[in-house]
């Protein structure tokens, strides 16, 4: 039989998404097989990031500061805010080195059958801050499926009467894959908003 | 086992790293869920067959008896996704998803309610009049009507006599004779108008592919949508995340 400390962190574990008890089980055992300090810096890496991580207070990336290192780069085209649905999105399109604008992230997707409505999510400040001015361009990066789609379709309402520019990341094909295993839909997007060669 | 069926995706959870849990209504088992693995990454083979609304030809693995099936295949029949295009129209069939899930019990095959639901997305794929409150709202008594807690607002519940006070404890309207019955004294009621018995008597009796040519005013559409949340809130005991999602969102159009 276990004892009590392995059974509370077996326990705390399987809190985490992903993680069953077998999973949760075999973490713990890792974890008390490890060298002390090697456990103790990720508790100590994961009290620092509960301490010390919070919103940007401009676009609601992860940040230790007021405001996050994206927002308060001078060299950014504050003329672009390219809204996604989580900080990991963020890091994704950021890896890309193609986009050089800000970003306003929602910390979610609309899903009227889930409940999740407006207010649950940051858009309406991102409205404040597209009021403000400055802004010529809003580029909509939400996941491209039903939520995505539908929380795209919300932003737009509103941002159409303010008269900025609003594009949506193009639908296609992945890179790597092959026609034949392509869905109806992704193909017909994908035909609708093909490039000249 | 491998079990071959169709399927109409209602709802989807996401489930640990890039899994889904899709909920589906098929013909022959009734409600299911069932486990997508790795659906979300972008090279999914399962593409964009488990949005919502989306009716395939789908293969399940496991026990025919298991709580969750594996989806190994899913092969798009209509994606439907004019629906989820349109804003309204999504909003408006998720709130039908959600009252057929909330109502529907889990395996029991209905054949009719699959074919009704289907019709219903037909229709509103095909239909000009996209993005209409009118239909949205036709559609939601129909089902009701389907799945058989359709309140009663044509006659008195108890005696059959004229009656405008909709009591949503009793989900019928009852004349004032009825009312003396200690049960339902001191307990809420809504006044329904003439025009809103009219139209939903119309919405009962006639084919769903007919209602188009029923031409309510707004104020008679706002009246039966709040009678029909307040109706199915009493037998839920609780208020449908989309009535809710749609109060809300139009709140949030005011203020802007």
């Amino acid at each position: 039989m276990s004892s009590g400390v392995v059974d509370d962190l077996i326990t705390e574990l399987t809190r985490l998404p992903g993680i069953g008890r077998k999973s949760a089980q075999r973490l713990a055992f890792f974890l008390m097989g490890m060298p002390d300090a090697e456990a103790l810096s990720i508790a100590q890496a994961i009290i620092r990031l509960k301490d010390k991580a919070r919103f940007c207070r401009n676009c609601f990336n992860i940040t230790e500061d007021e405001v996050c290192s994206i927002c308060d780069d001078t060299r950014r085209d504050t003329a672009q805010i390219c809204v996604v649905e989580e900080p990991s999105n963020l890091i994704v399109i950021e890896n890309t080195k193609v986009y050089k604008g800000l970003y306003h992230v929602l910390l979610g997707a609309l899903s009227p059958i889930d409940g999740i409505t407006p207010e649950r999510l940051k858009i309406n400040e991102l409205i404040e801050r597209v009021k403000k001015g400055g802004v010529e361009e809003v580029i909509i990066a939400t996941n491209p499926n039903t939520k995505g789609e539908t929380t795209a379709q919300y932003i737009l309402q509103l941002l159409k009467p303010l008269g900025v520019k609003v594009s949506r990341i193009a639908y296609g094909l992945p890179i790597g894959g092959d026609i034949e295993f392509a869905d109806e839909v992704t193909l017909s997007k994908s035909l609708q908003g093909r490039n000249q060669m | 086992m491998i079990t071959k069926t169709e399927g109409i995706v209602l709802k989807t959870l996401k489930y640990g790293e890039a899994d889904l849990i899709v909920t589906y209504l098929t013909p022959d088992r009734g409600l299911i869920r069932a486990f997508a693995k790795s659906s979300r990454k972008t090279k999914s083979r399962f593409g964009s067959s488990l949005e919502p609304l989306t009716h395939a030809r789908i293969a399940l693995w496991g026990k025919e008896q298991t709580s969750l099936s594996k989806i190994t295949q899913a092969d798009i029949l209509n994606s439907f996704h004019p629906i989820r295009e349109n804003y309204n129209d999504f909003v408006y069939v998720s709130k039908l998803a959600e009252t057929l899930i909330s109502f529907t019990p889990e395996a029991i095959p209905n054949i009719r309610l699959f074919a009704f639901f289907l019709n219903i997305l037909n229709i509103i794929k095909d239909t000009d009049l996209q993005g209409s409150t009118s239909l949205h709202i036709i559609s939601q008594i129909r089902l009701l009507k389907h799945l058989g807690f359709a309140p009663r607002l044509s006659s008195c519940g108890r005696c059959g006599g004229m009656s405008h006070d909709f009591y949503p404890d009793a989900g019928t309207t009852l004349c004032p004779s009825c009312v003396k019955d200690p049960r339902h004294q001191s307990k809420p009621f809504v006044k329904i108008s003439n025009q809103a018995i009219h139209f939903y008597s119309h919405c009962i009796e006639w084919p769903i592919d007919k209602s188009n040519r029923l031409k309510p005013n707004q104020g008679t559409l706002a009246e039966l949508s709040g009678i029909l949340d307040r109706h199915v809130s009493f037998m839920l005991s609780k208020k449908l995340m989309t009535s809710k999602f749609i109060e809300n969102r139009g709140t949030a159009s005011k203020r802007q």
